[in-house]
């Protein structure tokens, strides 16, 4: 009966290294610069991105990248810093172009730029600039890394909410207003409102810098 | 025994069974049994109803989410990009085409213009443009688009190959604006929409098959919960009525007979115990109070006969000593004083025996009541027959008969003509010195006939109405009140009830049941 249970949980320790190893964060190419007292990361997000974006990004359909960006102590979890945006893209295609709208801290209600070209809009995703961490005196003598996650097309609280509203009551069709007709759907949209859906996620992990490596302009 | 059956309801009895029920808060095994067993009734095939929409829910969304479906509601916005493209080169190709046909007369190309915009399908507006984009020539179609809304759609400028040739300035060029239905734009948000919704929900099937399975559970959760509290009132509402009937069973365990269950109008099962148990108390108290009766009766028979037999043995002595003392004294007394008193000591010596050999009479019939022997009569028959032969009663009082429905009983003619009598004789002597007018009428019950006998006399006392069957009761000087004990004791016989009260209008009013030979055959009563 020992030796079993001494198999069974070297093979729970073996899957759980498997699983960590497959979840461990990816290498960031990231440059820190510190401005007016600021600490400013630019990263390289191009990895983060499928083969296929083009065609994600160029069907019409209303698309989301959210960029989680934490300043952690290279041997720590507790973050001094957080940042996070939201990229909307939509490909207009009857204008042929597309529409981006970024949120962050900054631009709470957003910010549209038009792209034309494929190649200009990822050329602008994948270089995700003057990303604010706060105060550049937060470094002090330790050493630090970015941890970055990037998630493509989560369901978004106010698609979570219609999808919630179309569950609710499927005549509507998913255009909210309509009251509900479905007991039973009613209540599983009620109970729908915690979910958390999986997206499609990239984790990555710059490499350790000091501030003495921070370079000034 | 015959059940009173037909007779309302008694009063429920006061008495621990009666006491008001507490609401309780801990249920009754019973309540709980029941209780579970509902919850378990409706739990087992929700529980498999549960599993069931597990796989049903699993299944509509493989169905509602099927990828094809998802992947061509996400491809519409993409075949609406191709159908504006399509649009598009087809709006440049009839630009190129109007490009072409223009007339070299300059005079003739606003009128070109115009019946361009007027033949060429959704052309709304046709300019002609110097190379500064300033209009030289335009024409602009007046009506409404024939496909309802639309957004313009400008093909051009395009160049105008040797504008000279047209008398047009170096580098003007031909813009055409072009109608696109605006449904499709809607058309087009709609579907991008619904595809994004479908999206959603296909990154969401997981939770929303768990939020669906979850929100039935809660359902049946309700329901199952609704079926135990309903299955636990209903139980309640039975165990306590079982309670009331334990309890009365209990107090009738300890001799209360007075004891009554609240049957309620109910008519299922435990009402009917509820019924059937009252009415078994009531036949017990009354077979009780009748063989009680009939015991002190028989008892107060033998006080009687006794009685008459020591005071009857000494009278005839007495009377012959008292003969012989008046015979001995000489008809011319010496003493006519004591003459006189002898004769009145003689009246009052045969006046007082007179008194006690009636007494010993009445206590000697009282006694020597003889046994019941019934046969069939008709109840009406019988009393307009007594009635008929009872000449000296219709003397003394007005006999007043309502004959009833035909009421075959089993009745002994001679106890039975012997009860009216004395009922009636009760009554004369009531009534007094008023001439007796007496009410005797027939009627027939459910299973008993019953025939009253009221007079408008002043009425019996109801606290008298207790004792007034009692032997040697009597409110009156000169009764010895054996007459109404010997009326209970032969109805008693006859497997009847006797009861007084107080007649409508004024008077007494003593009503007999005697069981319907229809609905038994009755036998005489053995005291």
């Amino acid at each position: 009966m020992v030796p079993l249970l001494r198999r069974a949980g070297l093979l729970a320790l073996a899957l759980a290294l498997a699983t960590r190893a497959r979840d461990a964060p990816r290498p960031l190419a990231s440059t820190v610069e510190a401005k007016d007292g600021r600490l400013l990361a630019t990263l390289d997000l191009a990895p983060a991105f499928p083969q296929d974006l083009k065609r994600v990004l160029s069907n019409g359909l209303s698309n989301v990248i959210v960029l989680h960006v934490a300043l952690v102590p290279e041997h720590g979890d507790e973050p001094v810093a957080l940042y996070g945006r939201e990229v909307d893209v939509l490909y207009d295609v009857w204008e042929e172009s597309y529409t981006v709208t970024v949120k962050d801290p900054s631009n709470p209600r957003g910010l549209s730029r038009s792209f034309r070209d494929y190649e200009e809009l990822h050329a602008f995703l994948a270089e995700a600039r003057a990303i604010d961490l706060g105060s550049a005196a937060e470094l002090g003598s330790k050493s630090w890394v970015l941890r970055t996650r990037i998630e493509l097309n989560p369901v978004s609280r106010e698609l979570l909410d219609r999808t919630r509203e179309f569950i609710a009551n499927p005549a509507a069709g998913g255009r909210g207003g309509a009251p509900s007709r479905s007991v039973l759907g009613a209540m599983a949209s009620y109970l729908l409102r915690g979910a958390e859906p999986g997206a499609e996620v990239a984790r990555f992990e710059s490499a350790p810098f000091t501030a003495r490596e921070v370079s000034t302009p | 025994m015959t059940a009173p059956s037909d007779r309302a309801p008694e009063p429920p009895a006061a008495g621990p069974a009666r006491r008001r029920r507490r609401p309780r808060l801990t249920p009754s095994r019973f309540e709980l049994k029941i209780a579970g067993a509902l919850v378990l009734a409706a739990v087992v095939p929700l529980a498999a109803a549960l599993w069931l929409a597990r796989t049903l829910t699993e299944e509509n969304l493989a169905v509602a989410l099927n990828p094809r479906v998802v992947a061509r509601l996400e491809a519409t916005p993409a075949l609406y990009g191709d159908l504006f493209q399509a649009r598009k080169q087809l709006y440049a190709e009839q630009a190129r085409t109007l490009l072409g046909e223009l007339p070299q007369n300059p005079a003739r190309l606003k009128a070109f213009l115009a019946a361009a915009v007027e033949r060429t399908p959704r052309l709304r507006r046709a300019a002609l443009l110097d190379g500064g984009g300033a209009v030289l020539y335009e024409a602009e179609a007046s009506g409404p688009n024939p496909d309802g809304e639309w957004r313009p759609a400008t093909a051009g400028p395009v160049a105008v190959p040797d504008p000279a040739r047209h008398g047009l300035p170096a580098g003007a060029a031909l813009e055409c604006t072009f109608a696109v239905e605006a449904r499709f734009f809607a058309d087009l948000s709609e579907a991008r929409d619904l595809a994004e919704v479908y999206h959603s929900a296909e990154a969401l099937r997981a939770d929303i098959q768990r939020s669906y399975v979850r929100a039935f559970a809660v359902l049946l959760g309700a329901w199952a919960l609704a079926a135990g509290l309903a299955g636990a009132l209903l139980a309640r509402r039975t165990t306590a009525r079982l309670g009331d009937l334990l309890r009365a069973v209990r107090q009738l365990a300890k001799g209360n007979l007075s004891v009554q269950v609240e049957a309620g109008s109910a008519r299922d099962e435990v009402a009917g115990l509820a019924r059937a148990f009252n009415a078994m108390v009531r036949e017990v108290r009354e077979s009780r109070d009748r063989i009680v009766y009939l015991e002190k009766i028989s008892g107060w028979q033998e006080v009687a006969r006794r009685l008459a037999h020591e005071i009857k043995n000494p009278l005839t002595p007495i009377q012959l000593a008292f003969q012989q003392l008046e015979a001995r004294y000489p008809s011319r007394p010496a003493d006519p004083e004591f003459a006189r008193l002898l004769a009145d000591a003689g009246d009052i010596v045969r006046e007082e025996i007179g008194t006690l050999k009636r007494l010993v009479e009445e206590f000697s019939s009282f006694a020597q009541l003889p046994e019941v022997r019934l046969e069939p009569a008709e109840l009406n028959l019988f009393l307009e027959e007594f009635v008929r032969t009872s000449p000296q009663l219709g003397e003394e009082a007005e006999l007043l008969l309502e004959r009833g429905p035909d009421c075959p009983v089993a009745l002994d003619r001679a106890l039975m003509r012997r009860v009216l009598t004395n009922l009636i004789r009760n009554a004369i002597a009531a009534s007094r010195p008023a001439r007796a007018r007496l009410h005797l009428s027939v009627a027939r019950l459910e299973e008993h006939a019953r025939f009253t006998v009221a007079d408008e006399g002043p009425g019996v006392p109801a606290e008298l109405r207790e004792r007034i069957f009692d032997p040697y009761f009597t409110t009156r000087h000169e009764g010895t009140g054996l007459g109404l004990a010997i009326v209970k004791k032969i109805v008693l016989q006859h497997g009847g009830e006797i009861a007084v009260s107080a007649r409508p209008g004024g008077g007494a009013s003593f009503a007999l049941e005697l069981p319907l030979a229809a609905h038994e055959a009755p036998t005489a009563r053995e005291e």
